[in-house]
């Protein structure tokens, strides 16, 4: 593993309490983590927090972060997600998000284009294609979550007495994801026509055997957005930053670090810092 | 003690290799294995034996609401209890409910009790539920709104019962500009409100401020305990003491000439119920956001055995089901009272799952011919 340190810090917002993981320096990049990538700060991380600045925050809801029960449609993140980078003083960061994340990141950057300093779009959800559906997450058991988000499936825990704990922190990260995407399921229908307003350099990552999100919502993400790329890897299911953390590290960061973020310096606000 | 009918309607007609092929008897169980010509016999089935335990001098008949599944065909319960206004004289008709969480349009609801009350010349009872789990998919109602969506539809309808003046309702998930119902109930100021309950500390405490009538469900008496003392106590702090009938034991009934003819009979019926009829996924049961944390809590740390675990003994010695000769079942439901520190209404199941026509008749003849005069005064004594 490498040897980067990372903080756990909170942001005061209005509406409650925002728990971040931060580690690195250089550019920074902000991101938004997929629906069961709240509270961690795994692999890839660490690896991309070698050559940037990186801001992990849990979303509402989830993880260590407060409930913000007013807010209940994507919308809302996407101002909860202007207030955020407020808060941090990033003017025009890069933005990284994967799956749910993903989704986020595309209607934020479609929301307020002159914000985002470039888009990394890791499996995202966000769009409904007629003839790839989106398994049904809610209803999928624990038993089958491995064959659905992986392509080859970890081996499952060892059986031992339920931890109550844990059965709960996972029931309030699904009940914060399904307060967002429950109906329309894990879309926006408004998102596809408004994904021409992106101007940010844009890469759409994914991984070939995705179960969960299938391919043809990325090809659909890369016909849309102006300019993007597409990068797709073999070998390699839905929870691509768990399963591939190099691989996809590795791809996030050749593209950061040919698009920087320019004479705006290191993309932070003047004002507010 | 009052004593009430309710049909759960079930479509018992499974294939030999259910168990293995299926999961779930609901929300994804395909509906081509309804049969259109059996399902016509059936509601006509059905609803003749709800008209003969009113004949027969039951206080009240029930009937409910489900969705997409073999467990109960009433995805309308107001439609079952209009067919039953005109057929039925003296029973209450109780609508054990109607499923607030998942309707888009709880004004409806409040216009067709109304309606409902002036057919049944008000003899009308109005339940109100969340709707199960697997409802919330099936009606793509989003979960984690279960609790604010019911609130608020309950408490829209009331206002809409009760005022008389037009009024506007603006809250989270309704607005309606004007609402004036055409017809108000007959019942002043509104039909009786029952709430089944699966425990949850809020529904108690929603009961107990509105001195709504809690109803249990599908319970080991253990826990029905937990939740009738936690009515009580909801009650206590609030000042009072419920009256008996506002809590009502609702439990499925088996009754036969013998005891040993009533475990024969019981027994698959029972089975059928608890492994198949209910056969559900956990993921169907508690979607996000259905149940609230401490709830949830509280659920798991009572450590309860799925429904499929369950052996018929367990069934019968835990009180998930009451069966027997009538001096067997008088003998169990007045040993309940004991346990269950009182109840003043009993709610019985008489149609379980394969039932056939003449067992639930006989089980229904002996129920209100025998058990009822025994048990008229339990807990008055």
């Amino acid at each position: 593993m490498p040897e980067v340190e990372f903080v756990e810090e909170y942001l005061e917002l209005e509406g409650g309490r925002v728990h971040v993981f931060r580690a690195g320096s250089g550019e920074p990049v902000l991101f938004l983590h997929a629906a069961g990538g709240a509270g961690t700060w795994p692999e890839f991380h660490a690896l991309l927090s070698e050559r940037f600045d990186v801001i992990a925050p849990d979303h509402p809801g989830f993880g260590k972060s407060d409930e913000f029960p007013e807010l209940t449609a994507i919308d809302d993140l996407v101002y909860h997600y202007l207030d955020v980078m407020d808060a941090l003083g990033l003017a025009r960061p890069h933005v990284v998000g994967a799956s749910f994340g993903g989704w986020i990141a595309a209607e934020l950057a479609a929301h307020s284009p002159h914000r985002i300093g470039s888009l990394t779009l890791l499996s995202a959800a966000g769009l409904r294609v007629e003839g790839h559906p989106v398994p049904d997450i809610f209803l999928t058991p624990p038993s089958r979550l491995g064959e659905l988000l992986f392509h080859s499936p970890p081996a499952p825990p060892p059986a031992g007495p339920p931890d109550i704990d844990a059965i709960l922190a996972a029931y309030r990260d699904a009940t914060a994801l399904a307060r967002f995407s429950w109906v329309p399921y894990l879309h926006d229908p408004k998102l596809e026509r408004r994904l021409r307003r992106i101007t940010a350099p844009t890469l759409v990552a994914v991984p070939y055997h995705d179960r969960l999100i299938p391919l043809a919502h990325a090809q659909r993400y890369a016909e849309r957005i102006p300019g993007a790329a597409l990068a797709v890897v073999a070998d390699c299911g839905h929870a691509m930053y768990l399963e591939k953390p190099a691989v996809f590290a590795g791809l996030v960061a050749t593209f950061l670090g040919e698009h920087g973020l320019g004479e705006n310096g290191l993309g932070e606000n003047g004002a507010a810092s | 003690m009052k004593f009430s009918f309710f049909h759960l309607m079930p479509y018992p007609y499974l294939p030999d290799d259910f168990d293995e092929a299926y999961e779930t008897s609901a929300l994804t169980y395909p509906n081509k294995l309804f049969d259109p010509r059996l399902g016509t016999e059936l509601y006509h089935r059905y609803l003749d034996e709800i008209e003969y335990a009113d004949e027969l001098g039951f206080d009240g008949v029930a009937v409910n609401e489900h969705h997409q599944s073999a467990y109960g065909l009433m995805p309308s319960p107001n439609i079952m209890a209009a067919a039953l206004t005109r057929r039925t004289r003296r029973a209450r008709i109780m609508v054990l409910g109607n499923a607030i969480g998942i309707r888009g349009n709880p004004l409806r609801v409040a216009e067709e009790i109304a309606m409902l009350d002036h057919l049944s010349q008000g003899r009308i009872d109005s339940g109100f539920v969340r709707g199960i789990g697997w409802e919330y998919f099936g009606h793509s109602i989003n979960p984690t709104k279960s609790r604010s969506r019911f609130n608020e539809a309950h408490d829209l309808i009331i206002k809409a019962w009760t005022s008389q003046e037009l009024f506007a309702w603006y809250g989270e998930n309704y607005e309606y500009r004007y609402v004036n119902i055409w017809p108000r109930p007959l019942q002043q100021p509104h039909p009786p409100v029952y709430i089944p309950g699966a425990g949850s500390t809020e529904t108690m405490k929603f009961c107990a401020l509105h001195r709504y009538t809690f109803m249990s469900v599908y319970s080991p008496t253990r826990v029905v305990r937990l939740w009738f003392d936690g009515y009580r106590r909801a009650a206590a702090d609030l000042g009072y003491v419920p009256e008996p009938e506002k809590i009502a034991l609702s439990i499925p009934i088996w009754v036969a000439g013998s005891d040993e003819q009533a475990h024969r009979d019981a027994e698959p019926a029972l089975l059928w119920l608890f492994r198949r009829g209910l056969k559900q996924t956990m993921e169907m049961v508690n979607p996000p956001g259905y149940v609230s944390p401490g709830s949830l809590r509280g659920m798991l740390s009572l450590d309860r055995k799925p429904f499929s675990a369950l052996s018929y003994e367990e069934l019968l010695a835990d009180g998930y089901a009451v069966v027997g000769s009538p001096g067997t079942v008088i003998k169990r439901l007045t040993e309940m009272h004991e346990q269950l520190g009182g109840y003043g209404q009993l709610i019985g199941l008489f149609a379980v799952g394969p039932a056939t026509r003449e067992q639930t008749r006989r089980c229904t003849e002996l129920f209100a011919t025998e058990v009822i005069p025994a048990l008229r005064d339990l807990g008055t004594g």
